[in-house]
């Protein structure tokens, strides 16, 4: 498990997690959202910090993997607000990263920089 | 004021105007007549506002209405509409005349005007008589077959059912009119200065009269008292992060305290009218504490050069690219050459501003914040202005958009009016002039490059080495993202053998450089095509023969390391060659005078579908038949709406006219990413290939064959399909693995004369011959090599923006009729295994090869090379040692 193929500072990096090989992004992000799975999910939280997934992040996860296989595109602030019920300072502070590099990223939606994701490759990006 | 009858459109009326209106004012902001459009800033230098006024085409933005008086006045509007066009706009739709359609209305009066009197003009007098109509988009070829194409009509010699394709033919590989072209040709498509929201606040901007300052204080306490004005806003009343920067948090919307541009944004007035907000606009003051500019390269880089950007160092990006040992190959190369190269600055050049408007749909926090701009990813620009105003219910409505060639991959006028329309809780408009918009846009990126290239003494090129310094500007925008394009493509065409790059991006105090139409290639491509002509030189070669004898082949590798599996550049060349052989002829036969005659070949293969790619598309049949498609491809000229429907059509075996397209905004589209990187076909199209292929199928598996039958059979009616690109991009540290999974292939050769007593360069003709895979529609692949010749040839010749003086399209060098030329563009089509129906990009492949092949041929002319782009008179009249 968890074996890099790639150096530190490498963009993308490939990753066994789970029994699979899953291709990230510099920033972390899911580069074939279809190998998304539950246990690479969990692994991926563990390594932010959350321990536990509770019924609450499971919520905001599923309710961003629904919005996008259902509309093809990420959901706005207002659109996750009224999805879950939650307010948007719960909802930055219940993931590391907030809701566009935490929760985003471990529901296995495409980056948020689009064409640029990935870069730059080892420079501070602020 | 005065009292002045006029007939518009054969409607007959008073108005009371004052002694400076002039009529494009009273047609656009009195008559609401939105098809005469302002570009130039009233100067006249684009005719894009040009209507028939006693049967003369004018230019409306300089004739005032006083001087009107009895005159008969007729605008696009007057002369057809959709349903019943007139023969003119029928020519210019089939002839491919329309790519954004900005510049339209104009031509098409030009047109009438000129057709009024003469049926059957000559080129010349057709050139002539557009002397003053600018376009960006179509090269100009297009736009005088069209006017011939109109002579035939009124002369009845054919008719548009005779021209048009037969609709019910096979739907892709024929030039069916692309379905926006007939609204553009009317006046009818609304660009965002067209769109009437009454009561809306005007919106002036407050710039820095400095390349490099920090602001001590803003004082706009005297432009609040002034008429008609609502507010001042700065940068502590912008309620989000204020940055829209779309890789570095460096580039505020308004300034904090630091000013690292020229003409960057310090504070927006809103008043009830333009000329309010902008009288309010010079009251504001700002105490500036003027700082040193930094404003080359080499200044940015020497030591202890103050950091220009708070956060990030002044050489801010550098990568490497090393295949093999270039060193060793080159001190083993029986030949090699060298040389140092530049490109300039150039800007993009769309033809309308920047403009965009903005208001509230709702109340309170939850109201939603409607945006209607210019943008070509109306998700991602929705998503990052989230985020940049602090709030959380966004819509971006696309409006048309008078051409972009990458300057909008950037936010530009939508955060400040989104911003405003926050703040002042009214609906917004921000409509710039040209000055403001160039100030407020990124540029193609300045390049200095030092390469050298050898070969064996067989002639089999065997290293190359480039090192080359990009100038970012004062906001880094996509800088690192045209580093990485620049080495990507490094290897253009060829097998270059072993390979090293050291490329560098450095910040200044200059005008920022961000995606430009083929964004790093265009420049990297000028040294790599030079040098293949210095080297075949060097060795006696044909540098036809010399591109034929090292164009890589299927199973060799680029400077990427990727080992191609398709290479259709070969084909391309052995398309090209009797061509070239024609060329030489007439070249060898012009003489020796004093204008000399020369020849120049390049090339190029580019890369499309970039590592990581996504689109979304849906599509969803209709209760009445009919097939909705459901994409965020913004078309601002290249002709993604004929792609979508005729490929629509094609799959689902459906008329061409049942295909509806909803494209343009948030609310109704899944997210189909940028249109930029030439990558719409190929991404968006494969992902609607998928999700009609998915509606097929459920078709299939319940015998459904309409809407009704879906529903009754308990199937979807709407399927979304998602296309992924998986392959992982260039490892940062070597510049070596897969960057794009498809490539289009081209040669170029340009013919020009150069006359070596005033060193003026005329391009002759520019002929092309491409493989873009199987072709959705020719006319639209045409018209955009046939327009990216005539950028590359601004390129390589005048183009060039100077911060703080490039200011209008006179002093920017615009292409007009009168430097447009013959082109020539033969199609080849091998089928690209990945591409939808085996189809991959095409806007951008043309820029890259067009310039080397000006500045090849004009070495080949004159015998001697010009390394610094654009080639003007004064450096060919130094290249040749007579000044």
């Amino acid at each position: 498990m968890n074996a890099e193929s790639k150096p530190e500072n490498d963009p993308k990096v490939v990753r066994d997690i789970a029994g699979a090989e899953i291709a990230f992004d510099g920033e972390g992000f899911f580069m074939n959202p279809s190998l998304w799975s539950e246990d690479a999910v969990i692994f991926l939280a563990r390594e932010a910090g959350l321990q536990e997934l509770s019924e609450r992040h499971w919520t905001v996860i599923r309710f961003l993997r629904k919005f996008y296989s259902e509309q093809g595109k990420a959901p706005l602030n207002h659109h996750i607000k009224n999805g879950t019920g939650m307010s948007l300072m719960e909802l930055e502070a219940l993931f590391p990263g907030g809701i566009k590099y935490g929760a985003r990223r471990l529901a296995g939606l495409p980056n948020p920089k689009g064409c640029k994701r990935g870069v730059p490759w080892n420079v501070k990006t602020g | 004021m005065k009292n002045v009858t006029l007939t518009i459109n054969g409607i007959t009326r008073q108005f009371v105007v004052g002694e400076q209106r002039v009529l494009l004012d009273l047609l656009r902001d009195d008559l609401h007549l939105t098809g005469a459009k302002q570009s130039c800033d009233k100067k006249g230098q684009c005719a894009a506002c040009a209507v028939v006024v006693n049967g003369e085409a004018v230019r409306s933005c300089l004739t005032k209405v006083v001087d009107l008086n009895e005159a008969e006045v007729i605008t696009v509007e007057g002369l057809g509409t959709p349903d019943n066009p007139h023969l003119i706009q029928e020519a210019f739709v089939l002839a491919g005349a329309i790519q954004c359609g900005f510049c339209t209305p104009g031509m098409i009066m030009a047109a009438k005007a000129l057709l009024d009197k003469n049926q059957n003009p000559t080129k010349d007098e057709i050139k002539h008589a557009f002397r003053r109509n600018l376009c960006r988009c179509t090269g100009y070829n297009k736009i005088i077959e069209a006017v011939e194409l109109a002579g035939r009509f009124l002369r009845g010699e054919t008719t548009p059912d005779q021209v048009r394709p037969d609709p019910s033919g096979p739907k892709i590989g024929v030039s069916h009119p692309r379905p926006w072209s007939m609204i553009k040709a009317c006046g009818l498509a609304e660009f965002a200065a067209d769109i009437i929201i009454p009561g809306a606040l005007e919106l002036a901007v407050v710039r820095s009269p400095h390349h490099n300052a920090r602001i001590k204080s803003i004082d706009s306490s005297e432009a609040e008292k002034m008429d008609g004005v609502v507010g001042v806003m700065t940068a502590k009343d912008v309620k989000g992060s204020n940055n829209v920067g779309p890789i570095f948090k460096d580039q505020p919307l308004l300034c904090n305290d630091h000013v690292p541009v020229l003409g960057a944004p310090i504070a927006a007035v809103a008043a009830l009218t333009k000329d309010q907000a902008l009288a309010a606009a010079e009251a504001v003051k700002v105490d500036y504490e003027i700082l040193p500019r930094i404003s080359t390269i080499d200044e940015a880089l020497a030591e202890g050069a103050p950091q220009i950007q708070q956060d990030y160092p002044n050489l801010c990006y550098q990568r490497e690219q090393i295949k093999g040992d270039a060193k060793a190959a080159l001190s083993a190369a029986a030949y090699v050459v060298e040389g140092d190269f530049t490109t300039q600055m150039i800007h993009q050049a769309p033809l309308e501003p920047e403009a965009a408007i903005a208001y509230l749909d709702g109340e309170g926090e939850d109201a939603q914040l409607v945006l209607m701009g210019r943008s070509i990813q109306v998700h991602a620009h929705a998503l990052a202005l989230q985020d940049v105003l602090g709030w959380d219910n966004i819509r971006y409505k696309e409006a048309f958009t008078g051409g972009q060639f990458g300057i909008k991959t950037d936010i530009t006028s939508e955060g400040l009016v989104g911003a405003a329309a926050l703040h002042f809780k009214r609906p917004v408009r921000y409509i710039p002039s040209l000055t403001e918009s160039m100030l407020m846009t990124t540029k193609r990126h300045p390049f200095w490059m030092s390469a050298r290239l050898g070969a064996d003494k067989e002639g089999k090129i065997t290293g190359y080495q480039i090192d080359f310094s990009v100038e970012n500007g004062a906001y880094n925008s996509l800088g690192p993202i045209i580093v990485d394009r620049s080495l990507e493509m490094l290897s253009g065409s060829y097998n270059v053998g072993d390979v090293y790059a050291l490329a560098k991006l450095v910040y200044t105090n200059n005008a920022w450089g961000g995606a430009a139409r083929g964004a790093g290639p265009p420049q990297v491509n000028f040294t790599l095509e030079s040098l293949m002509d210095m080297l075949a030189a060097k060795m006696g070669m044909d540098p036809f023969e010399f591109r034929l004898k090292n164009t890589l082949k299927p199973g060799e590798s680029m400077s990427t390391g990727h080992v191609a599996d398709e290479w259709a550049y070969k084909a391309c060349l052995e398309r090209m060659k009797p061509l070239y052989e024609r060329a030489r002829k007439d070249a060898a036969a012009h003489g020796n005078g004093v204008i000399k005659r020369g020849v120049g070949m390049a090339g190029a293969s580019f890369g499309v579908g970039p590592a990581n790619d996504v689109s979304n598309v849906a599509v969803e049949l209709d209760p009445d038949g009919g097939l909705s498609v459901y994409a965020s491809v913004a078309d601002p000229g290249e002709g993604n709406d004929a792609m979508l429907t005729q490929i629509t059509a094609h799959v689902m075996d459906m008329p061409l006219e049942k295909i509806r397209i909803i494209t343009r905004d948030t609310e109704q589209t899944p997210d189909s990413g940028i249109s930029a990187g030439s990558r719409q076909t190929y991404m968006s199209g494969k992902a609607l290939v998928k999700a009609l292929e998915a509606l097929k199928a459920a078709m299939a598996e319940s015998g459904a064959k309409t809407h009704a039958d879906l529903v009754k059979a308990g199937k979807p009616v709407r399927y979304l399909s998602t296309h992924t690109l998986s392959h992982t991009g260039l490892d940062p540290k070597t510049g070596q693995g897969v960057a794009w999974e498809s490539r289009m292939h081209g040669a170029q050769m340009a013919e020009v004369e150069v006359n070596t007593e005033t060193g003026e360069v005329k391009v002759l003709k520019v002929s092309t011959v491409v493989d873009v895979g199987t072709i959705i529609n020719p006319l639209a692949v045409v018209c955009q090599i046939e327009g990216g010749m005539d950028m590359g040839a601004g390129m390589a010749l005048r183009e060039e923006y100077v911060l703080g003086e490039s200011k209008d399209w006179v002093t920017f060098k615009f292409p007009t009729m009168k430097t447009s030329f013959e082109m020539e563009t033969i199609l080849l089509e091998s089928e690209r295994p990945n591409g939808p129906l085996g189809a991959t990009g095409v806007g951008e492949f043309t820029l890259v090869a067009t310039h080397p092949a000006i500045s090849n041929a004009v070495c080949d002319a004159i015998g001697v090379r010009v390394h610094d782009l654009p080639i003007t008179a004064d450096r060919v009249l130094s290249a040749l040692g007579k000044k």
